[in-house]
């Protein structure tokens, strides 16, 4: 097995929300105890709905938000309570990659100063002529061609945004990309385009992803493991291929079940399995089991006890359900 | 199904827009039919034409955008109808929903009062029997907790409770058609699921002619009878949900399923993306709009627009249509 790149133990991340002007601040709990290990060299998948935490789990690893308790180690070095300062050095392998791809480029500079800030922060010493050589190489590797260095973002679609955007992010090679839903806010015939290219560039640089998304279909592509997120918590963890053939979490079903897929022959029965119900709120989270409220095998257990996320089968998956074991379809 | 007249019957629609950049031509020709009990898919990108074509329907189309061609309800024309004419039919006989029911409800006045009211416009309901039937609505679109919903205003309610909310407002009348526009891309995969699964339901139960526009081919192939895919203003083939999904022989069709990653499939099949990016509608290529990105375009294609032309399985504009197996 290949080294721990990156460790999160008993992660939280609240958030004070003050609802009412003089009634007590209540914490929203985006991140509540999360134990994960970050294989260098792997892609995992984060995923959940929206209010799972799996953007927030992002940013706290990147400490752009700061976590509440619990820690986040890279390489061996716990980062909480490191001064910005300190933190800097650091983010030259830790990049990130953003849902909204003309939003996150800066509207005034041209796409050359885009890709070549990075260089500018975290290889000072580099000359005009190298850095130029640098981005160049870079933009082509993304797809695009040397003569966009001097054109502004504007001026490019949504597909070649985010292939800025990843150029960006991989101009320093870094050991880690975190993507935040890349290719949510793309064209269906644009999407492919930008998974090959991320599978590409992970084949040729080896680097670590991180992949948060709610695309489950574009996640069994890129992902080597998955990880399933709901109300904050850990769900269930497992190897690509064997949580979409046999999940086993009853989350992880309905999630999987909910994905509607282009045959006419199966979709149907598909929308007929629809989990019930909705999100709880995060402010007022069910007790025992978060998931209970949905769950159709949900029992007094599951109402006290929250589910420890234990180790299923064998070392490689992990599960937070008191069922599955009794629960899981023949 | 096909035996009686058509619900909307639509003929050689086009709409442009006049801007300061020129003449935006975003649906041309646009010819289809919806019956009673049917749903019709329509698929596209963004820029294809799908939402404008339903919006010229509608009469709900930007002050700059002229209109060409017929919709017909029940055979009477839509087209360059106005005012009071208009609100007759719409919300009453023909209604829509958005993609986001934030912004079609409207937020300091009641559920229950939102869907009474064309009932107590259009139909002189008594506003004791309006809130009834707003209840009853409410539960056939199964909000729970219905009774309390009733005086609760929209930012109270989830995004998947306002949507059936929004569909409840557009059901209230008992319209001979709904046209659905993107109705489930602002919502979470299981929500989608249960939205979806309501319109399945109410177009069985009610026989009513229903147009589901989206982005996502998924989505249609749990609801739709009949697909229409679009691209570059056009509907490029048109068929049974089962032969364009099964069996497309449009190549951007074909394309499209293939660049697509699917839930239920293991990696191993690799995702062939289609190269270029679809059209800017200001500019649309000459010949078949999809000829830049097509690997089997010709000379012809570049030059000759091809036009829909019915087939055994499906109506398609290609001049070298594919035949076969999706993958």
């Amino acid at each position: 097995m290949s080294e721990t790149l990156l460790s999160l133990r008993g992660l939280r991340v609240w958030f004070p929300v003050g609802d009412r002007l003089f009634g007590p601040k209540r914490q929203l709990h985006a991140v509540e105890g999360v134990d994960l290990d970050v294989r260098a060299g792997e892609a995992l998948g984060i995923v959940g709905e929206s209010g799972c935490g799996k953007s927030t789990l992002a940013r706290a690893v990147l400490q752009l938000v700061r976590p509440t308790s619990g820690s986040v180690v890279w390489m061996g070095r716990p980062l909480e309570g490191m001064t910005a300062a300190e933190l800097r050095p650091l983010r030259r392998d830790l990049q990130i990659v953003f849902q909204d791809p003309l939003a996150s480029l800066d509207p005034r500079m041209t796409v050359g100063e885009i890709v070549a800030e990075p260089l500018r922060v975290h290889r000072p010493g580099l000359d005009r002529a190298a850095r130029r050589s640098e981005v160049a190489g870079m933009l082509e590797r993304v797809g695009l061609s040397v003569d966009v260095i001097n054109r502004y973002p504007h001026e490019f679609s949504g597909g070649q945004c985010q292939r800025i955007g990843i150029a960006r992010a991989m101009i320093l090679k870094p050991k880690l990309l975190i993507c935040d839903e890349p290719v949510s806010a793309l064209d269906v015939s644009i999407q492919a385009q930008i998974i090959n290219l991320l599978k590409d560039l992970q084949r040729d640089f080896g680097m670590t992803i991180l992949f948060v998304s709610h695309n489950l279909a574009v996640v069994r592509r890129l992902c080597d493991r998955v990880l399933v997120l709901y109300l904050g918590r850990t769900m269930e963890l497992a190897p690509t291929e064997q949580l979409y053939a046999r999940p086993l979490h009853p989350y992880t079903r309905g999630l999987l079940a909910a994905v509607p897929v282009p045959d006419p022959d199966i979709q149907p029965a598909r929308l007929g399995a629809a989990l019930e119900g909705e999100l709880p709120s995060p402010l007022s989270p069910p007790s025992g089991c978060v998931f209970r409220t949905r769950c159709a095998h949900a029992i007094a257990l599951c109402a006290d006890v929250a589910p420890a996320f234990a180790e299923a089968d064998d070392s490689a998956r992990r599960v937070a359900c008191h069922r599955w074991r009794e629960i899981e379809p023949a | 199904m096909q035996s009686r007249e058509p619900i909307l019957e639509i003929d050689a629609l086009s709409v442009s827009f006049e801007t300061p950049d020129g003449v935006i031509n975003a649906v041309n020709d646009f010819t289809l039919s919806v019956h009673a009990g049917e749903c019709i898919g329509v698929v596209g990108e963004s820029g294809a034409g799908k939402s404008q074509s339903f919006l010229a329907v509608m009469g709900l189309l930007a002050s700059n955008a002229t209109v060409r061609g017929s919709a017909r309800l029940q055979g009477r024309e839509l087209i360059g109808l106005r005012g009071r004419e208009l609100n007759e039919l719409r919300g009453v006989k023909l209604s829509m929903i958005f993609q986001d029911p934030m912004t079609s409800l409207t937020p300091h006045i009641e559920v229950g009062e939102q869907i009474a009211e064309s009932l107590i416009r259009h139909h002189g309901t008594s506003s004791a029997a309006a809130r009834a039937r707003a209840l009853e609505l409410l539960r056939q679109v199964h909000v729970s907790d219905a009774e309390r919903r009733l005086d609760q205003y929209p930012h109270e309610l989830s995004g998947g409770m306002r949507q059936r909310v929004m569909i409840a407002v557009a059901l209230a009348c008992d319209p001979l058609m709904l046209i659905a526009d993107e109705p489930t891309t602002a919502l979470d995969v299981t929500i989608q699921a249960q939205i979806l699964q309501l319109l399945a339901e109410l177009k069985r139960g009610k026989g009513m002619a229903m147009t589901l526009i989206t982005h996502d081919l998924g989505v249609v192939a749990g609801v739709a009878d009949r697909v229409a895919v679009m691209y570059g203003g056009r509907i490029v083939e048109l068929g049974s949900v089962r032969s364009v999904l099964k069996a497309p022989r449009h190549p951007y069709t074909r394309a499209l399923l293939r660049s697509m990653p699917r839930v239920d499939e293991p990696a191993d099949r690799p995702l062939l993306a289609i190269t270029g990016q679809p059209p800017n509608p200001r500019r649309l290529p000459p010949g078949c709009a999809f000829h830049p990105r097509c690997e089997h375009a010709s000379a012809r294609c570049r030059s000759e627009r091809p036009t829909l032309v019915d087939g055994p399985h499906s109506a398609v504009a290609c001049h070298h249509p594919v035949e076969g197996d999706a993958r």
